[in-house]
């Protein structure tokens, strides 16, 4: 008898052989170890472990939610009259005017760009002088904190960095990301929305560094 | 805090919910959705749809199944339906340079790095057989479903898939045109 085709073995991984079939590989020892190694590696692919998904890929997804609305975050992204309504934005206010002298986030100075691409300059000395303005001074870190991890988000979907310099560039805007996340803790120090995306935030900072250090160490450039 | 109340506050919108049921099952649907692409970026696109679907469907979720089931079927899903819409497949790229395993289950680094490799090489409707099959659990009727054919179509692929990842496999264990190699023999 000729040996037994492939398909055949690979059926015989989960049924009973024919009584010829069976004969013949009780003596035909290749098709017997072909069949033994097919079983092994079905076995082995059972066996496959899970897989992590890509740096920035949370990041990228909660960017996402938000932007589809799916995440609610406590109410904020419901806009700044909600903000007022719930006193929140009032509380907030009163804590930038409390902090006086603080430098606030480029959101303020509303040059979002300027800020993702020089985080350094993004800085600004004006100080609200009414509740008014520190209200519309936390809607504005709001917004641009929102701006940046949809930007952060949009350069992590334009694929993986190839290299060590486009590395760099979004270890830049992940700063700028960190920063405006910085920013709207420092504006409401107490809220869990912002204090948790802070430490996701600095989470992705501290694995992409990770990765940077990696890649250099390994002379891709 | 159990799982029920965590999908309720992510039904609500509630983001560290969300943050803590990705956190929990993201390799998991990562790994199926990365192994039916074949492809680094489309995975994680694929990936990324099936959460933001599951978020959103989260309200019709009433607990029939595990959560990590129905998660898993979405996964699934999703990806099979965005391979079916693209119209052109990404190059392989080979190996996964990017790609870590979470909790390797079979203690050969090596042998699973192959077999990752392989299933890449395999025809897109074999691979996706031979891992909701073999690597899923899923039965023929149910490959049947979620694809549109016949269950003994999928039983054909399945085996036409394993002869041919085991050839694959071959290739890959003697990649310098030495004679073939056992391929369990390391």
């Amino acid at each position: 008898m000729e040996h037994l085709t492939k398909e055949t073995l690979a059926r015989l991984v989960d049924e009973r052989p024919h009584p010829e079939q069976r004969d013949h590989l009780a003596s035909c020892t290749v098709c017997a170890l072909e069949l033994r190694a097919l079983r092994q590696q079905t076995e082995a692919l059972g066996s496959l472990p899970d897989l992590r998904p890509p740096p920035g890929d949370w990041v990228e997804l909660e960017a996402r939610l938000m932007s589809e609305g799916l995440v609610d975050g406590g109410g904020r992204s419901n806009g700044f009259s909600v903000l007022l309504r719930t006193g929140w934005m009032q509380a907030a206010a009163a804590v930038i005017l409390f902090l006086g002298g603080t430098s606030f986030g480029a959101a303020m100075s509303g040059d979002v760009e300027g800020a993702i691409h020089d985080p350094a300059n993004a800085r600004i000395a004006s100080v609200p002088e009414s509740v008014q303005d520190a209200a519309e001074a936390v809607y504005n870190a709001e917004q641009a904190y929102q701006q940046a991890l949809v930007q952060y988000g949009q350069i992590e979907r334009g694929g993986r960095a190839q290299n060590y310099g486009e590395l760099l560039g979004r270890a830049a805007t992940l700063d700028a990301l960190l920063a405006a996340t910085q920013e709207a803790v420092r504006i409401a120090p107490s809220d869990p929305f912002f204090n948790g995306l802070l430490v996701n935030t600095l989470a992705e900072r501290e694995q992409m560094l990770r990765q940077i250090s990696s890649t250099r160490d390994g002379g891709w450039f | 805090m159990t799982e029920a109340q965590l999908i309720r506050r992510a039904c609500q919108g509630d983001g560290p919910a969300i943050r803590v049921l990705y956190e929990r099952y993201a390799a998991r649907v990562y790994a199926v959705v990365r192994r039916i692409a074949g492809d680094d970026d489309l995975a994680q696109d694929y990936a990324q749809e099936a959460w933001i679907r599951a978020i959103r469907a989260l309200p019709t979720f009433r607990g029939d199944a595990r959560f990590s089931t129905w998660l898993h079927r979405i996964a699934v899903n999703s990806a099979l339906q965005a391979l079916r819409k693209a119209e052109t497949r990404q190059k392989r790229e080979g190996p996964m340079p990017e790609t870590i395993a979470a909790n390797p289950t079979s203690g050969d680094v090596l042998l699973d790095e192959r077999l990752e490799q392989a299933l890449d090489q395999l025809p897109v409707r074999m691979r996706q057989v031979l891992i909701l099959h073999d690597v899923e659990g899923y039965t023929h009727e149910e490959i049947g479903e979620l694809l549109g054919v016949a269950p003994g179509t999928s039983k054909s692929q399945l085996f036409k898939a394993r002869g041919k990842m085991r050839i694959l496999l071959q290739a890959l264990m003697a990649p310098n045109g030495q004679e073939e190699v056992e391929a369990w023999s390391i």
